[in-house]
């Protein structure tokens, strides 16, 4: 989605005008902080698979909400990079294992947060739950579909949470727009979604492993290549489906309120053939939801021009959110007045407030309360925070398994509707 | 203040008895409040465990120093917990009315500390007050209420001293007829 700079500051400020009439989201919390207060300190956590990702939300973790007491993953590298993070936080070090299940032994463990390779998802979730743990769990969801309802209904049996990492729920931003703008009805019919992810590059990984004897075999992973690169191969991976599409048909699922019946894919290695990798580089789907309504994704790894963007077409106007920091709303005809928006903290996290008063400051730019501009990383921080917040307090998570398994069971099709180079798959 | 009961209308009574509760509740939530920490919020907000190090740190005022060094005392744990206990002990007293006078006593000195160690002398609103105080605030108003619910003797109108102090009358008199 690329838009002149004129366009931008348009959708801008369309954007803010049509929020300026919705309450500001921390009024929602009103109720829930008007009772008492429940005892106990930052929940105890462990995470497992503290890889590139695993490190994001590790570095997101805020020590009010969670301490970090244990770290495990098979790879030494990754739990030395791990250890330089809490370091250089100046956290207290977390004990290493190896093995999640001594983790789970040995530690006084409340929770665990993962982000494993995508294979591992099921096991690892259904396990921690039934040791009594709650999980926040990356996305996607599980490898297969059985895989998700194997993690549902282990929370369920267990009265344990599960949240999946679908930081976009946690983003001031989207919820702004689904409350103030698309619940609001402002979009119209929306019988039309575009969810684009595209980049100019190989999505493989170089790196030397920690030691020349280094056999990650005894987990399941011939050599090290197949370890840091998991995500080329379909026994470990979903592909750009699972990375990037199901973020994206979450959030169509979630602003639809719907999930997709069928699914039409396609999709090669096309450019980066070598190496043995299997996972397509470029993949088209055309998700298909009741009523007529349809979103495309595409995600090519040969150009970034367009990035990555959720568009929303409806029959009143258009609705871009571009690159989880940007909002802009296009009404059909066109309108513009002014507005500015700030978010600002507000009871556990920010609030997006939105003024018509403030036109003066109408810069177009998306600000903190101190003058920070909203970053994607907040949101990881954000969704930490509440799921350690929904274990101590019982409120409710912002991407339970209920919500994550629609946009899981999609993905897997459409994968899989690459995969076995069958056009249309019902979900 | 002998015969309280005699001397006093109703409305003073129940005024005296009101009051009485209410600077106990103040003071038992405060000291349950500062046991419970860490806590969170219902908004699912964590609050930190809490120590009076930083209120202490602020002292002004003479005994600044005193509080100063208290505040960085290997053993302020303890006085925290002390302060806490005192604060629920206290409030329990005067909400209950049960040795009362001793509950009264109990709240003039812990106010008195807290006024000592921040007295309000700048005459403009301080971070983290919610007015402008000179020499006399909140701590010193509630000091002052205290020390007329000390002198009513409110035990003795309504709560458990006046339950106390009949049982042992009907015990006396009852023993006073046997022999």
């Amino acid at each position: 989605m690329n838009l002149t700079p004129e366009q931008q500051e348009l959708g801008r400020r369309n954007f803010l005008r049509a929020l300026a009439g919705t309450p500001a989201l921390a009024a929602l919390a009103v109720g829930a902080a008007t009772k008492g207060p429940v005892k106990g300190g930052p929940v105890r956590v462990g995470f497992i698979g503290i890889g590139g990702q695993g490190r994001v939300l590790l570095e997101q973790t805020d020590p009010a909400f969670a301490d970090v007491q244990a770290l495990c993953d098979i790879n030494p590298l990754s739990l030395a990079k791990a250890d330089d993070v809490l370091k250089k936080r100046g956290l207290h070090p977390a004990r290493h294992y190896t093995e999640w299940k001594d983790m789970l032994a040995k530690e006084n463990l409340e929770a665990v947060i993962m982000a494993p390779p995508l294979w591992m998802h099921a096991d690892l979730a259904s396990g921690c739950l039934e040791a009594g743990k709650h999980v926040l769990c990356e996305k996607m969801m599980a490898w297969d579909y059985p895989g998700c309802e194997r993690m549902r209904d282990t929370a369920r049996k267990t009265g344990k949470l599960l949240e999946i990492g679908y930081q976009r729920n946690y983003n001031p931003l989207y919820q702004a727009a689904h409350e103030g703008i698309v619940k609001a009805g402002q979009l119209g019919d929306v019988y039309h979604a575009r969810i684009v992810w595209h980049r100019n590059g190989t999505w493989r990984r170089k790196g030397e492993p920690p030691s020349p004897d280094y056999d990650p075999s005894p987990w399941g992973y011939p050599d090290y290549d197949h370890l840091i690169n998991w995500r080329l191969y379909w026994r470990y991976s979903r592909g750009l489906h699972a990375e990037l599409a199901s973020h994206q048909v979450n959030i169509v699922n979630w602003f639809f309120g719907a999930e997709p019946e069928t699914v039409i894919s396609s999709g090669g290695v096309y450019r980066f053939p070598e190496g043995g990798r299997e996972v397509p580089d470029h993949v088209y789907s055309i998700f298909e939801y009741p009523h007529g309504r349809t979103a495309v994704f595409t995600s090519i790894e040969s150009n970034a021009y367009d990035h990555y963007y959720e568009a929303f077409y409806g029959t009143k106007a258009t609705l871009i959110l571009r690159g989880e920091t940007e909002a802009y709303l296009f009404e059909e005809g066109g309108n513009a007045r002014p507005t500015t928006v700030d978010v600002t903290p507000k009871g556990s996290g920010p609030a997006l407030d939105a003024s018509e008063s403030r036109s003066a400051e109408a810069a177009g730019s998306v600000s903190g309360g101190a003058g920070e501009k909203v970053d994607r990383t907040a949101a990881y921080r954000l969704e930490v925070s509440g799921f350690c917040s929904a274990i101590r307090t019982g409120k409710p998570l912002a991407c339970g398994p209920d919500r994550a398994i629609g946009s899981a069971k999609a993905c897997i099709r459409a994968a899989e509707a690459v995969e076995k180079k069958e056009t249309r798959l019902t979900v | 203040m002998k015969d309280v009961e005699a001397t006093l209308s109703r409305g003073q009574e129940v005024s005296l008895v009101l009051l009485r509760t209410l600077v106990g509740w103040h003071f038992l939530y405060e000291g349950y409040f500062k046991l419970l920490r860490p806590a969170w919020s219902r908004d699912g907000a964590p609050l930190a465990a809490w120590t009076s190090a930083g209120y202490l740190h602020a002292a002004n005022g003479p005994f600044a120093a005193l509080f100063h060094r208290l505040a960085d005392a290997a053993w302020i744990g303890r006085v925290d917990t002390l302060v806490a206990a005192a604060l629920i002990l206290v409030g329990l007293s005067l909400t209950l009315g049960l040795f009362t006078q001793a509950g009264g006593a109990g709240a003039l000195a812990l106010l008195a500390l807290f006024y000592l160690s921040q007295i309000p002398t700048a005459g403009v609103p301080q971070p983290q007050t919610e007015g402008a105080y000179l020499f006399v605030n909140k701590n010193l108003i509630e000091a002052g209420a205290v020390l007329v619910l000390l002198l009513f003797r409110t035990g003795r109108i309504a709560g458990l001293d006046r339950l106390r102090h009949e049982t042992r009358a009907r015990v006396t008199s009852a023993q006073e007829a046997a022999s």
